[in-house]
């Protein structure tokens, strides 16, 4: 599509009409941290944030979503979509929102998904500040983001804005653009190359080289259960994760005790009772009953089972397990670079 | 290959719910409740509006009751019978409990037919040897009806049913009919016999020198996760190639469609790339037996 | 269905859970009412009932002399509910169950008299079999709301066996910990929404732990992430899980 320029002073107005014509979710500031929200003024826009503490997945997979509502013997389902713009996704977080567009939608096309990501039009910005955890320069080099409609590059006087899609080209006509100069587009080259090598964590392999060697590694108990003496199994690393999608469903009634609702949550196969059955009378069997096994199981799924399917690992270095990790134990740059070594 | 039972391919593309919300359940009217063991209840299901549900023996089901759940439960017949189907619950938990509070006429909820079931185009023409372990005579016995019901599609069929003691037998009408039957070669075994008990009392491997099993017949296994590290150790003295071999898997299937994660083994989602898994697909995958 | 006749009950506690009950002040707690019938409540009512289909009980068992008046509940009740921390776990009251001179610490020249003899703070289970737990100090009482509900219909109720940190990063709270403070979160059982967490407070495990807590990596934490010293962290989780730590008394 095209590459165009928009000044400082206009950008402002620029994201309060896309405001006027839908909603629009972006980076602001919670306490010390970022996350995603609706915008309320421009100003609150944060595009120098380093990462927010959820991906922006929530917006189409929310944390906890109605599946299906019911009264006596009748039920309904509750898809519907909001239109939205998602400003300011870096891309990472584009690489996971494109892992999770192809998991819901293989075999089995999950609508309580897509219908809320095809309504989002996703603007990704150039990363202005690195988190201090992110390797995102050396995990999954060879798949590359592709589910932005449009590209925010900041440059010294205003900003770049590539369109990829009609829907970003959409916007356009929201801001006083102009067609950006050979100059501007090679300025915001070099933008987008510097955070690049500003990561402070490096996988030292291959995706390749490390998808076999942790997937030979299934058998090494002492380093897995190593790995996961202090874990928790608190859940946290899977919650905040971009490419975590799996989920629990509980249904409840409503007060009146004839209607209610079905519901999907978040869940994290971290915890305790994830691969748990209830066999009757109190037994169970847990299919992954240890810590370490769970651990494990998680660093698996990132590194190694879902390569094929996905082009690569599904993770993309964002590095928000490893900063919620209270005991520090869930980066996988550490992980992974011990057991390359090992 | 075409299936004649319900002249549609022989893959597991034919799905009865809305395909653009499969998490909406569809609701099924209860035909017919038998108290099948002391937990177990055998329901016959139509769905409500009157159509036929497609499936293929070994599929899977997500059965619901609003307000208390959905839990995955296999096929328990075959689709070569009318326009029922069968489900056997077990009350192990609050879905699976309340669900056996029902009573004829009531509704049910379902969401499938789900999953992968038996290769039909794999085990016809050959010989055939099921090996159904307490509850896995369940989702096994869609398959056996197919069987029974399209006879002179396999060769050689035996089966062979273990249970617990005698009080634990399920689909007594069929066991009566089976044992007498020139059409299955059937064996049955309990691990504890009672003062009414005249059969085999031992675990269910003791069936094997009971059948002369040749090294090429299919062999499908069903049952409690401890049953098939030796039913395949006979299978193996015998000489069947694990290929040969299709084992049904039990996990916690929530959603069914691959996607909430809870049933991962591996690579494999249980609930789409199983739950009938060939042997030698997932004999190398830590966690699957 | 026909309505529930629901009794309350209550032991050694600061009764909270029950003032937690009176503040439903919304339409939730009238919806109730149309399926439940309290038929006993001391601090509401004088009336007893010969039987009920739910006990809820407040408190915790401290004294053998209740023994006898909880066995009689048990006797009456279909089903007990043990109903907010000191009596799902012995909560907060657990805390004497390790200092032998707590009475003097507490109450110095007073510490002889005889109304404050008192044996181990135990839960209801220690003494009656109790059916259902409701954790948290108070109880939270939209989910106690959501077991009735779920017992109304004959389901047992979802508690859940995750932490608290599940709810506290689906609410996309900054970690305590991200704040230079600490917390429990990691070991606390969920189901209260993290609620203090959401607010900037530590979560103190007042619904107690899940069912396998990582102890060991819970006081090595608070030393390296909190700054906790040695003993600080070692004592750190007594303060609702007495009864629940593997040096329980």
């Amino acid at each position: 599509m095209n590459v165009y320029f928009i000044k400082d002073q206009d950008f402002n107005s620029f994201v309060a009409k896309m405001m006027e014509s839908k909603k629009v979710v972006g980076p602001v500031t919670k306490k010390s941290k970022f996350v995603f929200a609706a915008l309320e003024a421009p100003e609150q826009l944060r595009l120098d944030y380093d990462v927010t503490i959820l991906p922006p997945k929530k917006e189409f997979f929310p944390t906890c979503q109605s599946l299906m509502k019911f009264q006596g013997n009748h039920c309904e389902g509750c898809i519907n979509p909001e239109e939205k713009i998602i400003l300011g996704v870096h891309f990472y977080d584009v690489k996971a929102i494109d892992m999770t567009d192809l998991l819901f939608r293989e075999k089995n096309e999950d609508w309580n998904y897509l219908a809320n990501r095809e309504a989002a039009t996703i603007i990704a910005s150039n990363i202005q500040n690195v988190s201090s955890r992110a390797f995102f320069a050396s995990v999954g080099k060879e798949v590359t983001p592709k589910g932005h409609d449009a590209f925010l590059t900041k440059l010294k006087s205003g900003y770049l804005f590539e369109t990829l899609t009609a829907k970003g080209e959409n916007l356009v006509k929201f801001g006083k653009f102009e067609s950006a100069s050979d100059g501007q587009k090679q300025e915001a080259r070099s933008v987008n190359d510097v955070p690049l090598k500003k990561c402070a964590e490096a996988l030292k392999h291959s995706s390749k080289e490390i998808a076999g060697k942790v997937r030979k590694s299934f058998a090494n108990e002492s380093f897995w259960n190593e790995a996961a003496k202090d874990c928790f199994s608190c859940g946290s690393c899977n919650i905040v994760c971009p490419t975590c999608y799996c989920f629990d469903v509980q249904d409840d009634w409503n007060l009146d005790q004839a209607s209610g609702m079905r519901t999907r949550y978040w869940d994290g196969c971290l915890t305790e009772d994830f691969a748990c059955i209830s066999l009757g009378a109190g037994a169970v069997e847990n299919f992954r009953e240890h810590r370490g096994e769970r651990f494990r199981h998680r660093i698996m799924r990132k590194a190694a089972y879902l390569n094929e399917k996905l082009g690569g690992p599904a993770c993309v270095g964002c590095g928000r397990c490893s900063s919620a990790c209270t005991p520090n134990i869930a980066d996988p740059v550490n992980v992974i670079n011990k057991l390359m070594e090992a | 290959m075409t299936c004649n039972c319900c002249s549609s391919n022989d893959t597991n593309d034919t799905k009865i719910f809305d395909s653009k919300n499969l998490f909406l359940p569809k609701e099924t009217k209860i035909v017919k409740v038998i108290q099948s063991t002391q937990l177990e209840r055998h329901f016959t299901l139509r769905l409500a509006d009157g159509g036929k549900m497609k499936f293929y023996p070994g599929q899977i089901l997500e059965v619901s009751l609003h307000g208390y759940g959905e839990i995955p439960i296999g096929l328990a017949s075959s689709p070569t019978r009318e326009n029922t189907f069968d489900i056997v619950i077990r009350s192990t938990g609050r879905v699976s409990t309340a669900i056996n509070q029902l009573k004829e006429g009531d509704s049910l909820f379902i969401r499938g037919p789900l999953g992968h079931g038996f290769d039909l185009p794999v085990l016809r023409n050959n010989n055939i040897l099921i090996v159904a372990g307490g509850i896995g005579l369940c989702p096994t016995r869609s398959l056996i009806q197919y069987i029974m019901d399209r006879r002179s599609e396999f060769k050689r069929f035996s089966l062979f049913y273990g249970s617990r003691d005698p009080s634990q037998q399920m689909f007594l009408d069929d066991l009566s009919n089976w044992r007498g039957s020139a059409d299955v070669e059937f064996h049955e075994t309990v691990d504890k016999g009672d003062a009414t008990w005249k059969g085999n009392v031992g675990v269910i491997t003791t069936l094997f020198k009971k059948a002369n099993i040749a090294p090429d017949t299919k062999v499908i296994i069903c049952g409690p996760p401890v049953m098939f590290k030796f039913v395949i150790k006979e299978l193996d003295s015998v000489g069947i190639s694990h290929k040969n071999i299709f084992v049904d898997l039990e996990r916690r299937m929530k959603c069914g469609l691959g996607k909430c994660g809870h049933c991962q083994i591996n690579d494999k989602y249980v609930c789409v790339d199983g739950p009938v898994f060939t042997y030698s697909d997932i004999e190398n995958l830590e966690e699957a037996l | 269905m026909g309505k529930a006749k629901v009794a309350f009950f209550d032991f050694t506690s600061c009764e909270g859970c029950q003032i937690e009950l009176t503040n439903y002040g919304d339409a939730a707690f009238l919806e109730l009412l149309n399926h439940i019938e309290i038929v006993e409540f001391r601090e509401a009512m004088s009336e007893r009932a010969p039987s009920f289909d739910i006990a809820f009980i407040e408190g915790s068992f401290t004294r053998e002399a209740d023994r006898e008046r909880l066995e009689d509940i048990r006797k009456r009740a279909a089903v007990v509910i043990a109903y907010g921390a000191c009596a799902a776990t012995g909560g907060v009251n657990a805390l004497k169950n390790h200092q032998p001179d707590y009475k003097e610490a507490v109450y110095g020249k007073d510490a002889g008299q005889p109304h404050l003899d008192s044996s181990k703070a135990l839960p209801i289970s220690a003494a009656i079999k109790v059916d259902y737990k409701v954790y948290g100090c108070p109880m939270d009482k939209y989910e106690l709301l959501r077991i009735v509900s779920h017992l109304l219909h004959g389901k047992t109720p979802v508690i859940p066996n995750y932490p608290v940190c599940v709810e506290c990063k689906r609410r996309e709270v900054v970690c305590r910990y991200d704040d230079n403070d600490h917390c429990m979160g990691q070991v606390a059982r969920a189901g209260c929404g993290a609620i203090c967490t959401a607010d900037g407070i530590p979560c103190e495990a007042c619904r107690g732990f899940v069912d396998h807590p990582n102890e060991e990596a819970l006081v090595k934490v608070l030393k390296e992430r909190a700054g906790f010293t040695d003993s600080r962290a070692q004592s750190k989780s007594r303060m609702f899980t007495a009864n629940l730590r593997s040096d329980a008394k």
